[in-house]
């Protein structure tokens, strides 16, 4: 019973930080990009004026979505086109289930795990899923019965083979590192120091696998420079095309989970997963006491310098539009000034005389915080690289996949191999 | 024969001939010229025509001199083009140029000798130029402007030379002379908007076209009007499917460069609220509209194998192809036609003069006598309709309006209308087809003197109204046939085989005057 | 930004052949609009649209307008140059009688399809009576319906010229 219920709670928070992390993400790449772009990105949905620099647009967005029309043009295979962007977006999310987001969360003196399903094959049911993903984009570039959706889903799989491989063999030198398939053990693993100073992080041990194996993992995602399913100069818009309203949205909201997906995985496997590098769960708990008033105090400041900046441009910008959004700022620096002061209240509660149970707490929180840290990271990472690289030319994404990822894994693979039976 | 040089080249001319029209072969294109007129006399008061001959020791104006043995003529020289050029300035000193409200502009001679030999910059200010009378409305349909006036006297020749009527006269002098009606008269004789035609600026304007359209919008169509028994040459002006004007088309053998102002209106029939845009069935009491494929079931059950037609009337405003047509379709079907007689048909007489206008008003009434259909007089007409079984069928007239008994001899029987418009006879027929108007299709006019003469296709056929040639011919080849034409030409040789006043014409090349068949060899084309 | 730039088929050095450091670099270039963009939101190039407006040249061809006689009624004269010199046949005019001789033609109707116009500006080339102008400055053409960009003689002769809707 217990198991159930810290089960259904743990899922419950996945998936809470997935979906709003990801109306949060399009923000990220519509802003971020405009900001690369030297635009200004969007800034104009707005409730009561308060617009939140664009994060007002995903709910707008997501309220047209919800009322457009849902056109299915004629000649399309019905059951797989309904179906296909419901399977996209629920492999998606399946992967989570053995990504470990934190350590141990200790109640009432029980240590409940902070993963879904402690597989002992994590990797290989990574490895499993992530190529069913596919699926769902051939079915709905197939069924949509037009040549442009068939293409990208074409493009889709091919790609998703030739880069399986080499993100396969990428994992497997990490296995011979990690000695353990299963995640968890993965991530603890990662936790130790080497030679004393050195996190001993994927990355570190296995560079070129997580250079290979983040390759693989955008190709896998079909983010640029590997977005060639829905390569938009020649395909239109890929193997989504025929697709509109919420059915679309599906399939753009799984585009964005995968990406969560991917940077979850690329902080688990070789980023250390929730580990905080030199501050272990024992020195956490030992320095409790210092630790979260410190935290406080840098929130409370944090708080401060954000209301000033509002209040600055509150007074500079005085009567700019003559509508709502005027009041925007000054609403902004008095949220600021609450937090500010919600802060200094806990500083009142004498943090520093934190008893263990919470200081078990706070280290959970810490690490947890620290794997979403890595989580949100990886995914700006993402649209960064989106928005620098151009895309690549078919012939090119082949020539990588096949002549250069591929020896390059077994090579390193080979390595690896050696030097683990003789060191 | 006389030869003369012009510009550096031996020419020989018929002794008499008029310098001005000898330049005009020489150069291939007229002297500058506001005055004279090939159909007018001569007056040379518009000094532009100046050529330079040697031997004479100025200039002369070359419409009033006749080609001599010997002549050397200079059109080209530099004196010639300063001549014209100062004169021109002359005639604009106190032209008011207001070209952007002047219906001449785009057919202007002021504008087209300015555009070739003027462009000089003008001394003379707006405000220096003698000011004359503007719209004056001197007639029913003509419309004077006093200050753009050159004084060229075309129009008060013609209403002296041409309709007699000497309304026009031009008073006072210097720069004060103007063109006026005579006191207590107006330009109201029956040829009026000749003048507007002739005058080469915008002084003279017609009324009716007055702001319609700006001439350089209107495209052109050689056609014949079809108001008379005369045939005259015109040209349909027209723009996006409309009408807007008629203007004479120059023809010595029949209209020389004239028409009557009546021929001019017939335009708007063209365009009237009660043109047939579909085919229409009778159901239920009432004319009701109706698709192609009903009409032809319709058609075919009331006037077909199963139900032979009574009796065929075609009126004498259809073309010689399509009477032609319609006479074998009547025989074909089983039933003897006729044409409408003029004697049944008030509307067909009317005014003629000696000038251009017939009395009968209908433009093709020898094609009828040609193809051996007769024209039974208006009680004739129902006396015959009567005697014959089954339905009948109209083509183009309205013999419920004009043959006196023709309701009573048509009561009960199926009518069928083949027409351009809801008239009488529509109105109460069974089944009416929408047919094209005389500017909407190709056609063969015989005129008064036994002259074939091409009408030309100028505009579409408004809404569902088919080609009357190629309905017919549908018809045809509905009932049976085995003799129907497959494109005009094909239909135009086929009339001719069958007329043998038409025998060794070739229908489908006549010559822009038309011609007399029999009468080729005799120099009917006239001189110009 | 200083990067080289290479010809079609130019070849790419080894270390730009392993593109790794390529893309650094190339990030490390977006990361620097970012941070800048950031820090100095005022300085962006965009222009708050409906809030701001671009100054256009006083030669920018905008929204048409006709000009009026003293008395208020337009200075048009319905001569159709303006409709016969446009490219796109947009202008419709119906010329009617003007009461006044001295004036004689004016236009009954004068209407412009917005949408079909290309702004070329050779109507008021052709105007000969500086009638039609194009100097109103208005270029922001929005409604919801085609009709309304059929704009009709009174619309024209009561255009703002001061660029304000
Ligand atoms: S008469 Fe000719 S030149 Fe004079 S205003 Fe009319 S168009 Fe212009
Ligand atoms: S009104 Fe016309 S035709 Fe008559 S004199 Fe004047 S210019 Fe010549
Ligand atoms: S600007 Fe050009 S396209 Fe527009 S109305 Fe004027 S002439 Fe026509
Ligand atoms: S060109 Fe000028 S005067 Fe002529 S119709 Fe156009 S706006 Fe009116
Ligand atoms: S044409 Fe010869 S003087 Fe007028």
């Amino acid at each position: 019973m217990d198991l159930v219920l810290t089960t259904f709670l743990k899922m419950a928070f996945i998936l809470a930080v997935i979906l709003g992390l990801v109306p949060v993400l399009i923000w990220a790449e519509r802003k971020g990009s405009a900001f690369i772009q030297d635009r200004t990105g969007p800034n104009r949905a707005g409730i009561a004026g308060i617009r939140l620099a664009g994060l007002i647009h995903p709910i707008a967005d997501v309220l047209k979505l919800l009322f457009k029309e849902d056109v299915r043009p004629a000649g399309v295979h019905r059951v797989m086109y309904a179906l296909a962007p419901f399977l996209v977006f629920f492999v998606s999310l399946l992967t989570y289930a053995v990504i470990p987001f934190g350590d141990y969360l200790e109640v009432g003196g029980r240590r409940i795990p902070l993963v879904v399903a402690d597989l002992d094959v994590g990797i290989l049911y990574v490895l499993a899923i992530a190529s069913l993903g596919t699926y769902g984009i051939v079915m709905g570039g197939w069924a949509s019965n037009n040549k442009y959706t068939f293409l990208g889903a074409v493009r889709s799989t091919s790609q998703m083979i030739s880069y399986e491989i080499s993100m396969g063999l990428a994992l497997m030198g990490l296995l011979l590192v990690s000695e353990s398939l299963r995640l968890t053990d993965v991530v603890a693993g990662q936790g130790q120091l080497l030679w004393g100073f050195l996190p001993r992080w994927g990355v570190v041990v296995q560079p070129l696998g997580a250079i290979l194996f983040m390759t693989a993992a955008f190709a896998e995602t079909n983010r640029n420079p590997f977005d060639l399913p829905e390569g938009e100069s020649e395909l239109v818009s890929g193997y989504h095309l025929e697709y509109s309203s919420m059915k679309f949205a599906l399939f753009f909201m799984a585009e964005y989970t995968n990406l969560v997906v991917a940077s979850a995985l690329i902080a688990t496997l070789y980023f250390g997963g929730w580990n905080i590098p030199w501050l272990s769960r024992a020195v956490i708990e030992a320095r409790a006491g210092v630790l979260l008033p410190a935290l406080l105090a840098a929130h409370v400041a944090v708080c401060a310098l954000a209301a000033a900046l509002y209040l600055r441009r509150a007074s500079r910008e005085r009567g700019k539009f003559g509508d709502a959004r005027d009041r925007e700022p000054g609403l902004m620096a008095g949220v600021c000034v609450v937090a500010g002061l919600a802060g200094l209240a806990a500083l009142a509660l004498r943090p520093w005389e934190i008893g263990p149970a919470g200081a078990s707490l706070l280290a959970t929180v810490l690490q947890v915080g620290a794997f979403v840290g890595k989580v949100v990271f990886f995914c700006w990472f993402f649209i960064w690289v989106r928005w620098t690289l151009p895309r690549f030319r078919y012939d090119q994404l082949m020539h990588l996949g096949w002549k250069v990822m591929l020896p390059l894994a077994l090579a390193n693979l080979v390595v690896t191999a050696v030097v683990a039976a003789f060191v | 024969m006389v030869k003369v040089t012009i510009d550096g080249t031996e020419l020989e001319f018929a002794a008499g001939t008029s310098l001005f029209d000898a330049c005009r072969t020489a150069r291939g294109e007229a002297l500058p010229h506001f005055c004279y007129h090939p159909d007018l006399s001569v007056a040379g008061v518009c000094r532009l025509c100046q050529v330079e001959v040697e031997g004479m020791p100025k200039l002369t104006i070359a419409c009033n001199t006749t080609v001599r043995e010997g002549m050397v003529v200079h059109t080209r020289s530099e004196k010639v083009r300063r001549a014209a050029q100062q004169i021109l300035e002359m005639h604009l000193i106190n032209h008011p140029v207001d070209c952007p409200i002047c219906d001449q502009a785009g057919e202007c001679g002021l504008q087209d000798q300015y555009m070739t030999y003027g462009l000089y910059e003008s001394e003379v200010g707006k405000s220096d130029k003698v000011h004359k009378a503007k719209v004056q409305v001197i007639g029913p349909r003509v419309v004077l402007d006093k200050e753009r006036c050159v004084l060229c006297s075309r129009c008060v020749r013609f209403c002296d030379e041409v309709t007699r009527t000497g309304e026009l006269g031009i008073f006072n002098r210097g720069d004060r002379a103007e063109i006026g009606v005579a006191p207590g008269r107006q330009l109201d004789n029956a040829y009026s908007l000749n003048t507007v035609d002739i005058c080469p600026v915008g002084a003279l304007t017609s009324l009716d076209f007055r702001f319609k359209k700006r001439v350089w919008l209107l495209r052109s169509t050689p056609s014949l009007c079809h108001g008379c028994a005369t045939g005259c040459s015109v040209r349909v002006d027209h723009e996006a499917g409309t009408v807007y004007r008629l203007k004479p088309r120059r023809n010595p053998a029949v209209n020389g460069a004239w028409m009557c102002d009546e021929g001019r209106d017939t335009y708007r029939e063209l365009h009237a609220d009660t043109r047939l845009r579909e085919p229409l069935l009778r159901r239920d009491g009432a004319l009701r509209p109706a698709t192609w494929p009903e009409a032809w079931a319709t058609l075919a059950a009331a006037a077909g194998p199963a139900a032979p037609l009574g009796f065929a009337v075609v009126s004498p405003r259809q073309s010689l192809e399509e009477i032609a047509l319609f006479a074998h379709l009547a025989a074909v079907l089983g039933a003897p036609a006729a044409g409408v007689s003029g004697g049944a048909r008030e509307a067909d007489r009317g005014e003629g003069d000696d000038l251009l206008r017939s009395a009968d008003r209908a433009p093709n009434r020898a094609a009828l006598a040609w193809l051996g259909l007769d024209e039974p007089a208006g009680a004739d007409l129902a006396a015959r309709v009567r005697a014959a079984r089954g339905a009948v069928l109209v083509y183009g007239a309205d013999p419920a309006a004009d043959a006196p008994g023709w309701r009573e001899a048509v009561a009960g029987r199926t009518v069928i209308h083949l027409g351009t418009h809801r008239n009488a006879t529509a109105e109460s027929a069974d089944i009416v087809i929408p047919l094209g108007a005389w500017a909407e299709k190709d056609g063969l006019l015989v005129n008064r003197q036994g002259r074939v003469q091409a009408s030309r296709r100028a505009i579409a056929r408004p809404g569902l109204a088919q080609e009357d040639w190629r309905f017919l011919a549908d018809w045809l080849a509905a009932a049976g046939a085995t003799e129907f034409p497959a494109s005009l030409p094909d239909l135009r040789r086929w009339v001719a085989g069958r007329v043998p006043a038409l025998a060794g014409v070739d229908l489908n090349a006549l010559p822009p005057e038309g011609l007399v068949p029999g009468a080729v060899a005799a120099g009917a084309g006239g001189e110009r | 930004m200083n990067g080289k730039v290479h010809g079609y088929g130019g070849k790419m050095t080894l270390w730009e052949r392993l593109y790794l450091g390529e893309i650094f670099r190339g990030l490390g270039i977006t990361i620097r609009h970012v941070i800048r963009n950031l820090l100095h939101t005022g300085d962006m190039p965009t222009v708050q649209y409906p809030e701001e407006h671009r100054a256009y040249s006083p030669r920018f061809r905008g929204r048409h307008r006709l000009m009026k006689r003293e008395d208020g009624t337009p200075r048009c004269v319905a001569c159709m140059m303006c409709s016969t010199a446009c490219p796109a046949d947009c202008i419709h005019i119906v010329a009617e009688e003007h009461p006044d001789p001295a004036i004689e033609k004016a236009p009954a109707s004068f209407e412009i399809d917005l949408l079909r116009c290309v702004y070329c500006g050779l109507c008021e080339e052709a105007c000969p009576c500086d009638a039609i102008r194009m100097d109103t400055g208005i270029y922001d053409l929005a409604a919801d319906s085609r009709e309304k960009f059929w704009v009709d003689k009174e619309f024209l002769l009561n255009n703002t010229t001061d660029g304000t809707r």
